[in-house]
């Protein structure tokens, strides 16, 4: 994945310091760990995502209303009345890193690559008969059936449909090139990933402009969420990811820096096990979404109304696809109703076991409020606490747990939401949810796709297919003064600019 | 003396050998899977197993160890998972912060240490050595993430007379490098300020009450001489025993102060590999360790031999 790479140095030994003439144009950024990989292709990690959308493109991509907009694409795509065949324009003259030019036989390569080892593109391979190079600067997709999130997939930088240079796929690519407004230049493992300005780089044309404004662009690995703050704070770092809102006051009184909230950003979710124990069962998984207080869960996680939203609905207000449809059935927080509910179900006393880890101290916060309301309610439960790396691995295993703990962005369409799909490791495979899904995948119609979703969201609460717990707010933390970094889970550089 | 470096030595690789394979074992009961960590999280179970075979993960353990053992004695440590780079290249560039935290920091806790302690000795039983006693608790009890977070806020953050975390940026020269050290090397030189202080002042008490300590007084020589030439001298063996044993812990156990101070160390690196899982790495950082502490043992041992010329092997 990594080569060893090669360090810069410069004369200038206090660039470091912020407010050196060399500092106005290099951005510094504090991200909560080392990617683990430079090819988003096969991570689905936002500090991936955050990092390689700098020097690598997809197809098409976000604008800031979460629109799907052109950037390797030189339009929006041609799609067939019956929806099976997508022709994209593909740009000219677009260079990558390695001087080379990038034509549809590059695209073809990738894209074929990208339905093989990314998982997401590995969700779509099946619907997907061809991907053709229909002329040097045109591309063909056919599908089997309708499939509308495509674009959305092809446009998302996590588990992204990233363009390579033909020659250098391979399973496992060594070198990451791209066509990105930023190269990269150095990477020192834990230290500092250095990003320099690409000069040959082309413009998209609208809404997916890059100015490159810094020269350089470092992400700094930071594990330690108080040293990020003092980072922020000293002026080393022009902007910081991942803060504990406990942080918010201190940045906000600061001169030096100002918090970034981002409002909403995610949503905590209890993730049910539908393939084994005691959640297979519909009026258990009842008694649990009644017996659950997601208020004092949030308060407990978050301490303060500022960051969070007692909300039940899969998409906070402002977003296309929010709809109040089973909401009713949120928050109930009454352990009678499930007290009788378990009585009807025949409980007898099997401990609903939670597996939960420390990593993200809120999880294990919510988890432990969860536990009193469901011992009210006369569940016994067991709470399996371990770290992250443990969880990834027993979470893969349905012997192991009953619900676990986890966490998403907002994503910009909901058929990225993976446990919604049967073939998820929560096994959620409930007939008539599955006709819903397929009819929401193959609705090319927004409006229409509006309306199954809220057969969608119904469906989750009346089978208790998955356990949102509410909206949660996310804090950075930037520089007085820095612009052009709009606010998102997954924040770019290419427009920032410190203040004079 | 040769037979006994040889049987140092051999003594050394049976030692190195041993901790090799209790790390090789218990990492690998640790659950936990490198290859869905590297993934992310909506990685599907084929994905995982693939990178598992690439990674070499579902061979059997013996074999694993077996390869491991091989490519040991060979000097090869194996690749990091995470990093896919020599694991011998990533401790590598991972030893320099760490040796020279360890050293400014021991700096720091003899600069401290040494005069206070022989002073308290000498001053046995008055207010300053029961006071310097009670500030060498005082030290050692406060744990060396908070005095480095007090360190991080007031003297980095609000005054910025230091960096508050990092190595350097690509731009870092040595000078810089080493500018960065300062707040963390100050904080763990506190912290271990007081074992040595405690090892200067116990073993000059012993010393001052020698035949010999009294002799030289009443041959009329100045109390500065006895003190600093014939005391100090032969009180050296408890010391410098302490501090190779400091210096050891220093380079492999500042973890806390490279997690606060964000230092690209030894002790980080082993936190985060860890985190992930990342075997080669977790054994190699323990195989450095280990050796670093047998080099340690014997060097102190040879350095008796200077300090004290009755001492014999």
């Amino acid at each position: 994945m990594f080569n060893r790479s090669r360090l810069f140095m410069t004369a200038a030994a206090t660039a470091l310091i912020a407010g050196t003439p060399l500092a106005a144009q290099t951005i510094d950024v504090a991200i909560i760990g080392e990617p683990d990989t430079f090819d988003p292709m096969i991570s689905t990690k936002d500090v991936v995502s955050i990092v390689t959308q700098h020097f690598v493109e997809t197809l098409y991509t976000f604008d800031e209303s979460w629109s799907v907009v052109p950037l390797l694409a030189a339009d929006m795509p041609e799609i067939s009345d019956d929806g099976l065949t997508y022709v994209i324009p593909v740009r000219e003259g677009v260079t990558f890193h390695d001087g080379s030019t990038m034509d549809s036989a590059d695209v073809k390569a990738s894209l074929d690559r990208w339905i093989e080892v990314a998982s997401r593109g590995r969700s779509i391979a099946e619907q997907v008969e061809s991907i053709e190079a229909t002329g040097d600067f045109e591309l063909t997709i056919t599908l089997s059936e309708p499939y509308a999130p495509l674009m959305s997939l092809l446009a998302f930088s996590n588990s992204a449909a990233a363009i390579y240079p033909e020659e250098t796929i391979a399973p496992e690519i060594e070198t990451v090139i791209g066509t990105g407004p930023y190269m990269l230049e150095a990477h020192e493992p834990d230290q500092y990933t250095q990003l320099v300005r690409f000069e040959d780089y082309t413009q998209p044309t609208g809404a997916a402009e890059r100015q490159q404004i810094p020269e350089e662009i470092r992400f700094v690995p930071v594990p330690d969420p108080n040293t990020r703050v003092e980072g922020l704070l000293s002026g080393q770092f022009d902007y910081a990811d991942g803060l504990q809102t406990e942080a918010y006051d201190r940045i906000e009184s600061s001169d030096t820096a100002e918090p970034v909230l981002l409002e909403p950003f995610g949503w905590p979710v209890f993730a049910v096990n539908h393939k084994q124990g005691i959640m297979t069962d519909l009026t258990i998984r009842q008694a649990v979404q009644a017996a659950l207080p997601f208020d004092d869960m949030l308060f407990a996680a978050f301490g303060d109304e500022k960051f969070f939203q007692t909300e039940g609905a899969l998409y906070p207000e402002g977003w296309t696809w929010r709809t109040d449809a089973g909401t009713e059935l949120y928050n109930q927080n009454d352990q009678e109703k499930a007290a009788s509910l378990l009585e009807e179900a025949g409980y007898d006393g099997e401990p609903l076991r939670i597996l939960t880890s420390r990593q993200y101290e809120f999880h294990y916060q919510m988890a432990e409020v969860a536990r009193m309301g469901l011992e009210m309610a006369g569940f016994t439960v067991e709470m399996d606490v371990v770290d992250w790396a443990t969880l990834a691995q027993n979470r893969d295993n349905p012997e192991l747990w009953d619900i676990y703990i986890t966490h998403s962005p907002f994503l910009p369409e909901p058929a990225l939401i993976s446990s919604l799909f049967s073939s998820a490791r929560e096994g959620w495979d409930n007939p008539e949810k599955n006709e819903i899904l397929n009819r929401f995948t193959s609705e090319a119609d927004p409006e229409a796709r509006q309306e199954i979703f809220a057969e969608l969201q119904q469906i989750v609460f009346e089978d208790v297919g998955l356990i949102k717990v509410g909206n949660f707010n996310a804090l950075q933390g930037q520089s007085a003064g820095l612009e052009g970094v709009t606010p998102s889970p997954w924040p770019a550089f290419w427009n920032a600019q410190p203040a004079e | 003396m040769r037979k006994y470096l040889t049987q140092r030595l051999i003594g050394m690789l049976v030692v190195i050998f041993l901790v090799l394979t209790i790390a090789f074992i218990l990492v690998r009961l640790a659950p936990g899977d490198p290859a869905s960590l590297m993934l992310g999280p909506d990685a599907t179970p084929e994905e995982v197993d693939d990178l598992r075979v690439r990674l070499g993960l579902d061979r059997p353990i013996l074999v694993q160890y077996g390869t491991f053992l091989v490519n040991a004695m060979r000097g090869d440590l194996g690749s990091s998972l995470f990093f896919n780079m020599p694991v011998t290249e990533v401790l590598a560039s991972r030893a320099e912060p760490s040796i020279f935290l360890a050293l400014f920091s021991l700096l720091v806790a003899l600069f401290i240490a040494t005069p206070i302690g022989i002073w308290a000795a000498y001053r046995r039983g008055s207010v300053g050595d029961q006071m310097s006693v009670t500030s060498a608790m005082l030290a050692a009890s406060v744990p060396s993430f908070l005095t480095g977070l007090i360190f991080q806020r007031y003297l980095a953050t609000d005054l910025g007379w230091f960096p508050v975390s990092g190595y350097g940026g690509p731009d870092a020269d040595f000078a810089e490098r080493m500018r960065h050290l300062i707040l963390p090397a100050i904080t763990l030189g506190i912290t271990n300020s007081a074992l040595i202080l405690r090892f200067t002042r116990a073993s000059m008490l012993d010393i001052l009450g020698e035949d010999y300590v009294r002799t030289a007084r009443a041959k009329g020589m100045t109390e500065r001489r006895v003190v600093l030439r014939h005391a100090l001298k032969n009180a050296g063996i408890p010391i410098i025993t302490v501090v190779g044993l400091t210096f050891a812990l220093l380079v492999s156990g500042a973890v806390v102060t490279e997690r606060v101070f964000n230092l690209p160390g030894l002790g980080n690196l082993v936190v985060n590999a860890v985190l992930r899982r990342d075997y080669p790495v977790i054994q190699g950082t323990l195989i450095v360790v280990a050796a670093l502490y047998v080099l340690v043992n014997l060097v102190t041992d040879l350095l008796y031999l200077v300090v004290d010329k009755r001492v014999k092997y």
